[in-house]
């Protein structure tokens, strides 16, 4: 009992406890309050930082794809245009060469037209040609009496200027 | 210089020895009190020096923390940050135990551990002494955590609740007829064997170690610092065990909270307190 007196003292135990619970209150209002509220706070905030960089992730791996369609439409529309060019291009050789062909048909024909034409002016030439010197010769003959020979002689002169002249 | 040291040495050693048996090393006051006696300030600093000490401690955490706490820095500095590391640890212990709602009980239990910590560990200052090496202190401290477990008890479970728990939820007429046994025996242990069992333990490893430390620096003053390793490794241990006690403390007041909460297998979880909590761990 004495052990009990001596280290249990009331006034003591009684102030103890005061000054446990003037920290634990003081504690409570000045610092763990606080404290806890700034830590909430911080979490909070990173926990919307995080779920904004999260929005903005997504929103750029959309616009990535948006992007890569995009890209791909602009890629598809340009292989497109460039085979219609080449189709176009292929269309526009072929007329030309169509109608070069044609041209040269035509001029052929026409030059054929007119190297027939040209012969047969010449032939006609001839013909007159030889009209006129069968004239000639005939003139000649009867003009002159020349003998068989001689008749020979004069016909093959004629024939050979006559060949002279074609 | 060493002869100073011895000097004081002999001072300390003779100012416990003045009064009766001395079990722990002399702190400011017992000095004081020795080199002015029948000085009425220092007689009285010294007879109430476990109130100063304590005061001291208030005054200490009391600053750091509120000066930690003030500045409220988005990227905090050392300061706060080790209050708050102190904060988040606990927070996380506490609701391991108690659950989410074991939230609301951090700020007592961390006063309690933190508060009991530096008591504990004070006394290894030169002049200094632990105030937790004084029943009367642990006995404070225990009753603290004995009427926070309490109240916790009433305001979750309800008046009437609390009350059938502590008559031991009495069923039938056998149950009925044992309530002021039950009621005696529950509230005995709730209301005396608890605070009893906290103080005790605390008060008796506190003063343990301290005598322990006394007892090897009686040794380095009569054997010429001889047994100094001694006295230093009493001093680590001291150390250890004082954060052991403190932790020990703190984890069965939170224990005892878990046990006084409303469970389902109780059966008394109804109306406003019909909340479901995790099963608390049992003392071993």
């Amino acid at each position: 009992m004495d052990y009990f007196q001596e280290n249990i003292r009331l006034g003591e135990v009684f102030v103890q406890l005061v000054a446990f619970l003037t920290v634990f209150f003081v504690l409570r209002k000045f610092a763990w309050k606080p404290l806890a509220n700034v830590i909430k706070a911080r979490r909070e905030k990173l926990d919307h930082e995080w779920t904004d960089i999260g929005k903005m992730k997504a929103q750029v791996a959309e616009l990535q794809k948006e992007y890569e369609e995009h890209l791909r439409k602009i890629e598809d529309e340009a292989r497109e245009k460039l085979q219609e060019a080449v189709q176009e291009g292929r269309r526009i050789a072929r007329e030309i060469q169509e109608k070069a062909r044609s041209e040269s048909q035509i001029s052929f024909e026409k030059a054929k037209t007119n190297i027939e034409i040209e012969f047969e002016k010449a032939r006609f030439e001839l013909k007159r040609e030889i009209a006129k010197l069968s004239l000639q010769i005939a003139e000649k003959v009867v003009r002159e009496k020349m003998d068989a020979a001689q008749h020979e002689k004069r016909a093959m002169e004629l024939i050979e200027e006559l060949e002279k002249k074609l | 210089m060493d002869q100073t040291g011895h000097l004081i040495s002999q001072t300390a050693h003779a100012a416990t020895q003045a009064h009766g048996e001395a079990h722990e090393l002399p702190n400011i006051f017992t000095v004081l009190d020795q080199i002015f006696p029948g000085n009425p300030f220092f007689e009285f600093f010294h007879h109430w020096e476990n109130i100063v000490f304590s005061v001291l401690i208030m005054a200490l955490i009391v600053f750091c923390s509120v000066r930690a706490a003030r500045k409220k820095k988005f990227i905090p500095d050392a300061n706060q940050n080790r209050w708050e590391m102190f904060v988040e640890g606990l927070t996380g212990f506490v609701t391991g135990i108690l659950g989410p709602k074991g939230v609301e009980h951090v700020p007592f239990l961390g006063t309690l551990f933190i508060y009991i910590l530096i008591e504990n560990w004070l006394g290894l200052f030169p002049l200094m002494k632990s105030p937790t090496s004084a029943w009367s202190t642990t006995i404070a401290l225990a009753l603290a955590a004995t009427f926070y477990i309490q109240w916790v008890g009433i305001k979750e479970q309800g008046f009437f609740h609390y009350m059938k728990h502590m008559a031991g939820n009495p069923k039938g007429i056998l149950g009925i007829a044992l309530l002021p046994l039950m009621l005696v025996i529950n509230v005995t242990i709730e209301y005396l064997a608890v605070p009893l069992s906290l103080s005790l333990r605390l008060f008796a490893n506190v003063s343990s170690e301290d005598r322990l430390i006394y007892k090897f620096a009686e040794l380095n003053v009569m054997y010429k610092f001889l047994p100094f390793f001694f006295q230093l490794f009493a001093n680590i241990l001291a150390i250890i065990f004082s954060l052991v006690q403190a932790f020990v403390f703190l984890l069965l007041t939170t224990v005892y909270i878990s046990l006084i909460m409303p469970r389902e297998d109780h059966g008394h979880a109804t109306g406003s307190h019909n909340k479901k909590f995790p099963s608390p761990v049992k003392p071993t």
